[in-house]
């Protein structure tokens, strides 16, 4: 893996250098709210699960198809997810990620999943309709307009199958993933999903390790994706789950784990606490290598601004932003966007933060 | 040996934070393991820390989160801290 030494911002000091002690920053009562309801979901302990080894689309620079997680075995016995489900709860995870290569191909095993463990969230393309007794948040994945779908996903009519399916579902949050080629793009589904009434959050395109298409960002596609995002986040902001915060995190020229420390076990060799000690990522085979583990396998760690990654990565950094009261209303501004995403039935609030915040020990 | 006033005051910050029931700063066992036996994770231990932190006026490290592995271990750590003020 190519990552850089990672900085670490001298301890206590916030995203403006500056030091607050942390009763003073959540005296002020929009912060002590914010807080009070974030912090109510510190017991979420996620792992995650690839479903099946198949597919019915098959995407440019799709993760599941890098790496030797795509040859193992499917197992598609009922009984055994069952019985891993258990062993997982025993082992204090409470919430769950089903992901690859495509869950609704399995919708089986996702109700059995969801059966023992009721909190967690599945990655579909939305091709295929998810039964309802699947009472996981649904992030259907979206590459751009339909043409663009149509180019690198051999997928026609994407975004209005994804509609027709997903419509009105609460279950529902469109993942819009920024590659170097779709930016501009987003103005047009965005307009598609609000009209309706479909909700979106923001990913941006991590390499998978050694690739080599034309869709991995340059520090010019970045800038770009970081404005086309605040422009849409203002202006549609009943139906984007994002915060200016979220923009900065994503859209850096350094990765998460330059600007965070990655806590997942591939990147964090720590058993003591945190996702170090309780994160593990599922083959189809029910097996797993700790060497491995961290929420999108085989993305090339350097290059890594995945949705997924820092939804966990950014959240555990608390400390680093507890002593800045413009660090920490940012950092609450990421959590709540990060539950709305995640959580069913959690309601986002309005960003206690309107404007760009750099994170701790960096510049923007 | 902990100083018994850190003990408790750490007991008593773990308890009002976290919200755990059953017990008071009193009857709070200093040395059960904070991870293993009350299944505190990171979150929860940061949250404490930043209160801790508060309390005595120091800096606690992210890297020495792993030694904070039970209230007696905490109170030593600030006593430690304390002196180097």
């Amino acid at each position: 893996m190519n990552v850089k030494h990672t900085r670490k911002p001298p301890a206590g000091t916030g995203a403006s250098g500056t030091k607050m002690k942390f009763s003073d920053i959540i005296a002020d009562p929009a912060v002590r709210e914010r807080w009070e309801k974030v912090r109510k979901y510190f017991f979420l302990r996620e792992s995650t699960y690839d479903m099946t080894n198949r597919c019915n689309i098959r995407c440019d620079g799709c993760y599941y198809y890098e790496g030797d997680k795509q040859f193992a075995s499917e197992n598609g016995n009922p009984d055994d997810w069952r019985a891993l489900m258990k062993i997982e709860k025993e082992r204090g995870i409470t919430y769950v990620v089903l992901a690859g290569a495509e869950p609704s191909l399995v919708p089986e095993l996702c109700r059995v999943c969801y059966e023992e463990i009721p909190l967690g969230s599945i990655a579909s393309n939305g091709f295929k309709r998810i039964p309802e007794s699947v009472g996981y948040k649904i992030h259907i994945s979206v590459w751009g307009n339909d043409e663009t779908s149509l180019r690198v996903r051999s997928a026609k009519n994407l975004l209005l199958r994804q509609i027709e399916n997903y419509r009105g579902d609460p279950r529902a949050v469109w993942v819009y993933t920024f590659t170097r080629d779709n930016i501009g793009e987003i103005h047009e589904v965005m307009d598609i999903l609000s009209k309706n009434d479909c909700r979106a959050t923001f990913n941006v395109f991590s390499a998978p390790v050694g690739y080599t298409g034309g869709l991995r960002h340059t520090a010019e596609s970045l800038a770009r994706t970081r404005a086309a995002m605040m422009e849409v986040l203002s202006r549609y902001p009943d139906h984007v789950l994002f915060s200016p915060y979220n923009v900065v995190a994503h859209t850096h020229a350094q990765g998460l784990h330059d600007l965070y420390t990655c806590s997942y076990p591939r990147m964090n060799p720590s058993t003591d606490i945190g996702l170090g000690r309780s994160f593990r990522q599922y083959r189809t085979d029910l097996t797993w290598d700790r060497s491995a583990a961290c929420c999108v396998p085989d993305t090339d760690c350097a290059d890594c601004r995945h949705y997924a990654a820092g939804s966990a990565v950014v959240t555990a950094r608390l400390y680093r932003h507890g002593t800045d009261p413009e660090a920490f209303k940012a950092w609450l501004d990421y959590v709540d966007t990060y539950l709305a995403v995640w959580v069913m039935d959690y309601q986002k609030g309005e960003n206690l933060l309107n404007r760009m915040t750099p994170p701790p020990g960096f510049d923007l | 040996m902990a100083d018994k006033k850190i003990v408790i005051r750490v007991a008593e910050i773990l308890i009002d934070e976290l919200k755990l029931e059953d017990v008071t700063p009193q009857t709070f066992e200093p040395e059960v393991d904070l991870i293993d036996e009350l299944g505190i994770d990171s979150m929860d231990l940061t949250t404490v820390v930043l209160v801790l932190q508060d309390e005595y006026g120091i800096t606690i490290d992210e890297d020495d989160y792993p030694k904070l592995k039970n209230v007696k271990l905490i109170a030593e750590y600030i006593e430690e801290k304390l002196k180097d003020k």
